[in-house]
C-alpha cells in the first residue's frame, strides 16, 4: 500500500475533507500538481480547475475546485478553497443552465467593461463544473 | 375604594401576562435558532484558523517586506467592521460591542463598515463616515457577499482610504457568556506575538507575495464570514438569555400582584360583613 499523508480540504462555509489520502491533483495558477506523500514543504495559490482526490482506501474522486491556497507543511496537506464541489454533489441541469447565462453576459459584455475578468472567470468556473458532473 | 384597586390589579396582571407570552416566544425563536447557529459557527471556523495561519507564513516568507499588507501606516485613519446585530431586545449584546469598538478608537479619526441594521443606525446617528450601509441583515449574509465585502475594503486599503482595519465581533464564548472581541486584519500581524518562526523550507509557487496577494480575499471573506457567524450565535444566545430571565421576572411580578389581588379581594368582603353584621345588630 502507497504512503498516505493526511490532507484537509476546508471552504469557507464548512470543512470538506479531513482524513488520510495518498495522492491529490489541483490545479494552480501556474498548472496542475500532484501532492503525494512526504512532499516538500510547499504553498500555492489554487486556479480554477479539477481536483483529484485519492484517499486512504485507494478510491479517487473528482471534484471541482476554485480559488484559495494549497499548502503542504511536514506531510500535513491542506487545501483551502473558495469553492470545492464533489463531481456527484454537482447539479447538471443548473450547472449547465448557470454555464448558458456565463456565456451569454460574457457575449453581451464589452472588452473594455471592468467586469469583463470577472465574466470571463465566471464562465470558466462553470465551464469546470459542467466538465466534471458529467 | 378596594373594587377600584382590584380592578387596576386585574388590568395590569393582563397587561403583564401578554408581555410574558412575547418574551416567552422570542425566547423560544432564539432557542430553535441557536442549534443551526452553532452548527454553522463550527463548520465555518476551521477555514478561518487555516487561512490566517496561511496569511502570516506567506508573510513571514515575504522577500521583499515593503508589501502594503505588511506595512504601518500610520497617518491614516482606521477602519473598522462591525458586526452587531439585526434587533435590539438582546441584552447588552449590541452596546456592549458598540462601548468596546469606542473604547478602542478613542479618538483617532476612523470609517466604518457596518453590518446589522443597528450597527448602521448607531454609526450614521454617530456621524461617522459609513463606507457602504446595505449589509442589514446578519443571520442571511452569506459568503459571496462577505467576498463582495472583503474586495471592496482591499481596493480602499490599496488606495490608502485607511491604514488599518480591525475587526468588531461578539465572540462565543459559552451560552452565558459572550464577549465582544477587536481583531486586526491589516496590516497582518507577523511580529513576535504571533509565536511563529519563519518556516524556511516552503517553497511558494510563483513567490510568496503573489500568493498573498491571491489569498488576501479570502483570508478576509472567511474571517469575516466566521466573525458573522460567530456574532450571531452570541446574539441568539444573548437574546434567549436576555429573554429568559425577562420571562421570569413577568411571572415573579405575576405572582406578586395575584397575592395582592387576593388581599384585596379578601378585604373587601371582610368590609361587606364587617357592614352587614353591624347593620343587623343596630
Amino acid at each position: 500500500m502507497a504512503e498516505t499523508f493526511h490532507l484537509q480540504i476546508v471552504t469557507p462555509d464548512k470543512p470538506v475533507f479531513d482524513g488520510t489520502a495518498e495522492k491529490l491533483i489541483v490545479r494552480t495558477i501556474t498548472g496542475d500538481v500532484c501532492i503525494l506523500a512526504r512532499h516538500i514543504d510547499y504553498a500555492a495559490a489554487l486556479g480554477i480547475g479539477e481536483a483529484r482526490v485519492t484517499d486512504g482506501e485507494g478510491n479517487t474522486r473528482i471534484a471541482a475546485c476554485n480559488g484559495g491556497l494549497l499548502s503542504v507543511c511536514d506531510n500535513q496537506v491542506r487545501v483551502m478553497a473558495t469553492t470545492f464541489e464533489w463531481a456527484d454533489e454537482i447539479d447538471t441541469e443548473r450547472a449547465r443552465l448557470s454555464l448558458d447565462a456565463s456565456q451569454e453576459a460574457l457575449n453581451k459584455a464589452d472588452r473594455s467593461d471592468a467586469n469583463y475578468a470577472a465574466l470571463e472567470a465566471k464562465l470558466k468556473r462553470a465551464l469546470v463544473r459542467v466538465q466534471i458532473s458529467e | 375604594m378596594a373594587a377600584t384597586s382590584m380592578k387596576d390589579i386585574k388590568l395590569r396582571i393582563k397587561s403583564i401576562e401578554s408581555t410574558m407570552q412575547i418574551t416567552k416566544a422570542m425566547q423560544l425563536v432564539a432557542t430553535s435558532k441557536l442549534r443551526r447557529a452553532k452548527e454553522r459557527m463550527e463548520q465555518s471556523r476551521p477555514y478561518a484558523q487555516i487561512a490566517r495561519e496561511a496569511v502570516v507564513t506567506a508573510s513571514l516568507n515575504c522577500a521583499d517586506p515593503s508589501i502594503p499588507y505588511l506595512v504601518q501606516q500610520k497617518d491614516r485613519k482606521d477602519c473598522y467592521i462591525i458586526i452587531a446585530g439585526e434587533r435590539g431586545l438582546a441584552g447588552g449584546y449590541n452596546n456592549n460591542l458598540f462601548k468596546a469598538q469606542l473604547a478602542h478608537a478613542q479618538d483617532r479619526e476612523y470609517c466604518v463598515l457596518p453590518i446589522g441594521r443597528k450597527a448602521i443606525e448607531k454609526y450614521h446617528r454617530l456621524g461617522v463616515q459609513v463606507l457602504d450601509d446595505s449589509y442589514a441583515a446578519v443571520e442571511s449574509l452569506n459568503v459571496s457577499s462577505c467576498y463582495k465585502i472583503a474586495k471592496q475594503l482591499l481596493q480602499q486599503f490599496k488606495e490608502g482610504n485607511f491604514g488599518n482595519l480591525y475587526l468588531v465581533y461578539t465572540s462565543f464564548k459559552s451560552m452565558m457568556s459572550q464577549e465582544a472581541e477587536i481583531m486586526q486584519l491589516l496590516p497582518v500581524l507577523t511580529d513576535a506575538s504571533t509565536g511563529k518562526e519563519r518556516p524556511v523550507s516552503t517553497i511558494y509557487d510563483p513567490d510568496a507575495a503573489e500568493v498573498l496577494e491571491k489569498i488576501m480575499p479570502d483570508y478576509l471573506a472567511g474571517t469575516l464570514y466566521s466573525a458573522t457567524c460567530n456574532s450571531f450565535l452570541s446574539e441568539v444566545a444573548s437574546r434567549r438569555s436576555a429573554m429568559d430571565s425577562a420571562t421570569k421576572n413577568a411571572g415573579e411580578m405575576i405572582n406578586d400582584l395575584r397575592l395582592k389581588f387576593n388581599r384585596a379581594r379578601q378585604g373587601a368582603i371582610t368590609q361587606e360583613i364587617t357592614e352587614i353584621v353591624a347593620g343587623a345588630e343596630q
